[in-house]
This record gives C-alpha cells, sequence and structure tokens, in this order.
C-alpha cells in the first residue's frame, strides 16, 4: 500500500514504536530551526523538513518515523489550529491500543 | 446482463433491508468481508458508511473525481461521480486539496477484489476535532456490535458505569421508571429486592429471594408470576430464576 498506517501514539508510546512511522497530535512548545518540541502527552523533539509550518502555540499533526533517539522525524504536518481538544485526541490515542483491530495491524 | 439483472431484482434481496449509516475506520472497510454483493464488518450487513480521512491523491477523470483518503489506519480510493447538471464551480470542491481532512459518506464497492466506496458526498473538516470525534464514534459502534450495547449484560465497564448513573437517577424511588401501582405488596418488595441486589447477569433465585425478605417461597412465587406477566422482570437459568426486565 502506498499510504502505510500511521498509528496514533503519544510520548510514552515512542520506545514501542521505534524505527515506525507513526501519527502524532501536539501542540508546538519550542520551535528550534531544524527541529522543534511538541507537548504529545509529554514532550517529543521532532526533526522538521523543509515543508513544514509549525506554528508555536498551534496544534500539529505530525507524520513520522522515530528514531533510536526517541526523535520523530517528520515526513508530513498538518496544522490543527487552536481549538482543539486534546482530551478527545489522547482518548483517541488511547482507544487505538486498547481495540487495535480497527486501527492497525499489530506484527 | 439478463443474469445479472435478475441477480439484483429487488424480489431476490428483500431479506434484511438495511439502509444504515455506519462510521468506519478505513482498516474496517479494508477488513471488510464480502457477502455476495454486500459486505460485512464485525459481522453485520453493512450499507452506507461514514470515514474522515486526509486526501492523498486527487485523479480527476470524465466522469468521476477519485480522491485516495488516507485516515492512519488504511487508505482507500473513494470516487465521486460527476454531476452533469451540477457543472458550476462548486465552493466545496475547492477546499478539497491534497493533504487536507474531509468526512465522506458512501457505499463500498468492490472491482476486480479492489475495494472502493461510492460516495454521495465527500466534505472538508472545518474543525480538526471531528477526526477525534469520528474515530471515537468508530470505536462505540465497534464495541457496540462485537461486545453489546453499552450497559448490557455483557459488557464490563461499561456496564458498571451506566449502573452506577441509572443508582444515581432512581435514588428517590425504589422501582426506577416501574411503575408497580397494580401489585401486591409482596410483588413490591421482590422487585425492589431484584432491583437493588448485587447479582450477576443471571438475577436471583426465589428461594433467595424468600429467605432474604422473610417471605414464604409460595407467597413469593405468585408475587413473581404476577411479575413476569407484567413484564416487569424476566426469567434466566430456569423458572425460578429472575431478573429485572430493564426497559428504557
Amino acid at each position: 500500500m502506498d499510504h502505510p498506517q500511521t498509528p496514533r501514539i503519544l510520548a510514552p508510546h515512542l520506545q514501542s514504536f521505534q524505527h515506525k512511522l507513526v501519527r502524532m497530535l501536539g501542540k508546538v512548545v519550542q520551535l528550534r530551526g531544524e527541529t522543534a518540541v511538541i507537548d504529545a502527552g509529554g514532550n517529543v523533539d521532532v526533526i522538521l523538513n523543509r515543508d513544514c509550518h509549525l506554528a508555536i502555540g498551534h496544534a500539529v499533526e505530525i507524520i513520522g518515523k522515530v528514531d533510536g533517539n526517541l526523535n520523530v522525524k517528520v515526513q508530513a504536518a498538518t496544522d490543527f489550529g487552536t481549538n482543539i481538544d486534546f482530551n478527545a485526541a489522547n482518548a483517541v490515542v488511547e482507544v487505538t491500543h486498547r481495540h487495535k483491530e480497527i486501527f492497525y495491524d499489530g506484527d | 446482463m439478463p443474469g445479472e439483472g435478475s441477480q439484483t431484482s429487488p424480489s431476490g434481496r428483500r431479506d434484511g433491508f438495511n439502509d444504515s449509516l455506519r462510521a468506519v475506520t478505513i482498516k474496517q472497510i479494508l477488513d471488510a468481508q464480502p457477502n455476495g454483493d454486500e459486505f460485512k464488518i464485525d459481522g453485520t450487513t453493512i450499507s452506507q458508511l461514514t470515514f474522515v480521512g486526509q486526501i492523498r491523491n486527487i485523479a480527476t477523470q470524465t466522469t468521476n473525481i477519485t480522491y485516495k483518503l488516507d485516515d492512519g489506519t488504511g487508505s482507500i480510493e473513494v470516487k465521486q461521480w460527476s454531476d452533469a447538471d451540477a457543472m458550476e464551480v462548486n465552493p466545496i470542491k475547492a477546499k478539497l486539496v491534497e493533504g487536507a481532512y474531509c468526512r465522506a459518506w458512501g457505499k463500498l464497492k468492490s472491482f476486480n477484489d479492489r475495494k472502493h466506496v461510492n460516495a454521495q458526498i465527500i466534505r472538508p473538516v472545518e474543525d480538526m476535532n471531528e477526526v477525534s470525534y469520528h474515530l471515537l464514534e468508530a470505536t462505540a459502534v465497534h464495541l457496540y456490535f462485537t461486545r453489546g450495547p453499552v450497559g448490557g449484560t455483557n459488557s464490563a465497564s461499561g456496564g458498571a458505569a451506566a449502573n452506577g448513573g441509572q443508582g444515581a437517577q432512581t435514588g428517590g424511588g425504589a422501582y426506577g421508571g416501574a411503575d408497580l401501582s397494580g401489585y401486591g405488596q409482596v410483588a413490591k418488595r421482590v422487585f425492589q429486592f431484584l432491583r437493588e441486589s448485587p447479582q450477576s447477569n443471571e438475577g436471583l433465585h426465589q428461594q433467595e429471594i424468600a429467605a432474604n425478605l422473610g417471605i414464604d417461597m409460595a407467597e413469593v412465587a405468585r408475587a413473581g408470576d404476577d411479575l413476569l406477566a407484567g413484564g416487569l422482570i424476566y426469567t434466566t437459568v430456569d423458572d425460578q430464576t429472575w431478573a429485572v426486565l430493564e426497559a428504557d
């Protein structure tokens, strides 16, 4: 499939998704040029690409690969604005893993 | 052509008429089991589907526009057939660009073993919370079909929560919403005991009820008959074991 599954995760899941493609929704807390920090159930360092346009304080959904240092190398980022209910978004992550039969294939 | 036409004639398909609308993830669509011309998800025949995804590709053809939608659980082609009468520029369509999230409504089709969805409507998602909302709704519907309704006898945590709510609601009246005005004193006590005692989904045996209430077995049996006849309780594992019939 040309668009592989991207399970939704939060910072505590990074360890178990090393070297995998994931989807994370978090709030941008720091921009440092080539990298940024997002808060997605904990701070996560993300490595940006040239097409990313992140804004501090905005929610952003990133698709990226978790590397060995638990940074996320971004492939795509979508601005989710400033009106995101993170309780709902984090509940989605929780059900993603609790009822993964409808969300992703395990290995 | 004649053969196929008669296959799908109304006479052959009237059983189980179904025009439901179901919220799903794309993985569920890809996993749907073919069943004749139809598909099943979680053992239930599907009709209309709705899902939310990000547009990965747009292919405009003369007869349709094919969107490739990806919701993180998988990706699928969604075809919207062009309406020749609506050739003027549609303001909604202008917002359906690559990378944008949208919601689609439509029916699952299969052509040469390749699934796609024929969509009646595709509209952009304006409030990104709809993505979370949709995935939570799809989960709730999935759990409904695989584990039964919330508060049903076999859903552990959901049931407990629902019962908690019920307890709070009925704190004032011992009989909940049930009308026991036409019943005798014993029947009222039996019903109240059945309502309020902790029990498994098998309910309680009449012996246990009699012992706890200190009422004669025969009287409890008679009261039970009245409550059974009135549809307020039902028998479970045998004729002497009853549970309250929860009517919503």
